[in-house]
């Protein structure tokens, strides 16, 4: 799915903020100024989210694989979850 | 250059309380020293004003580093005693260079480089593209100001980082054309 959502204001949202965006990629690093020979693999995410005022705040962090692959795991638990509710 | 001592000057002083307290008492020192030959009953406004007026005279001394004679001069039109006068040359010319060191120190900092980290990195795939073999370059740019620790987190192609380098590297050259190199010399 491409594109930004439009924010929909319900009454959570006046406490909590608003996810508008979730951008990911994955990377690899080869380099860097302290290890100068790297195969790292990372996947970064940048969220987007609204706060009650609609001012919207990046908010971007990287996970390592086994990270993202917990992240993952713990998403799809939710989303199992969700479906007996 | 003779001193300006209208009213309206007491005013500028917001930095009093970030001078050297010993510095403070020999303000007060010499303000109650000068109220205690003027007049007995005086109201903690006029104790203030003094105080500040004194402050006043002293960091603009300093600050335009007068000559004693044209400090004497503005001391003048006070009407004070010699001995009072003599007294603030010389509060003037021991504590000057200190005063000149606490108002260099006010002037606006920018944030200055502490160090940098940088990572090259291949983006592999994104949400919108898959498959892609994309070269990036991230930074983490380590800041210092006032006093405070900021860190910014930049990211950029190789492309435009080579461009950016030669952008520094051309300011640099310009620090050994002669015009620089005559600026820099007569500083010196």
């Amino acid at each position: 799915m491409e594109g930004v959502l439009e924010p929909l204001l319900d009454a959570k949202s006046q406490v909590t903020n608003q996810l508008i965006d979730f951008q990911w990629k994955l990377g690899m690093v080869v380099s860097s100024d302290s290890c100068r020979s790297l195969k790292y693999p990372y996947v970064a995410v940048m969220l987007k989210a609204a706060d009650h005022s609609g001012q919207i705040k990046n908010k971007l962090f990287e996970m390592t694989i086994p990270q993202f692959q917990n992240f993952y795991r713990q998403c799809k638990e939710t989303a199992a979850i969700i479906e007996t509710v | 250059m003779l001193l300006d001592l209208s009213e309206e000057h007491k005013e500028h002083l917001s930095f009093l309380p970030q001078v050297d307290s010993a510095v403070v008492a020999e303000f007060g020192r010499i303000a109650v020293e000068f109220l205690r030959r003027g007049k007995l009953n005086v109201s903690s406004d006029t104790v203030q004003h003094g105080v500040e007026g004194l402050t006043y005279l002293l960091t603009e001394s300093s600050k335009l580093m007068i000559s004693e004679l044209d400090f004497q001069d503005s001391v003048f039109v006070l009407g004070f005693s010699e001995e009072l006068n003599k007294l603030l040359l010389q509060l003037y010319l021991d504590n000057r260079k200190e005063i000149r060191t606490i108002l260099s120190e006010l002037a606006p900092d920018l944030p200055s480089y502490h160090s940098l980290e940088w990572r090259l990195d291949v983006q592999l795939a994104s949400r919108s593209l898959r498959q892609q073999i994309k070269p990036a370059v991230t930074i983490k740019l380590h800041l210092n100001h006032n006093g405070g620790h900021n860190t910014s987190i930049l990211q950029t192609d190789p492309a435009t980082l080579l461009h950016l380098v030669q952008q520094l590297e051309q300011a640099l050259e310009e620090m050994k054309t002669n015009h620089c190199r005559r600026v820099v010399r007569n500083i010196k």
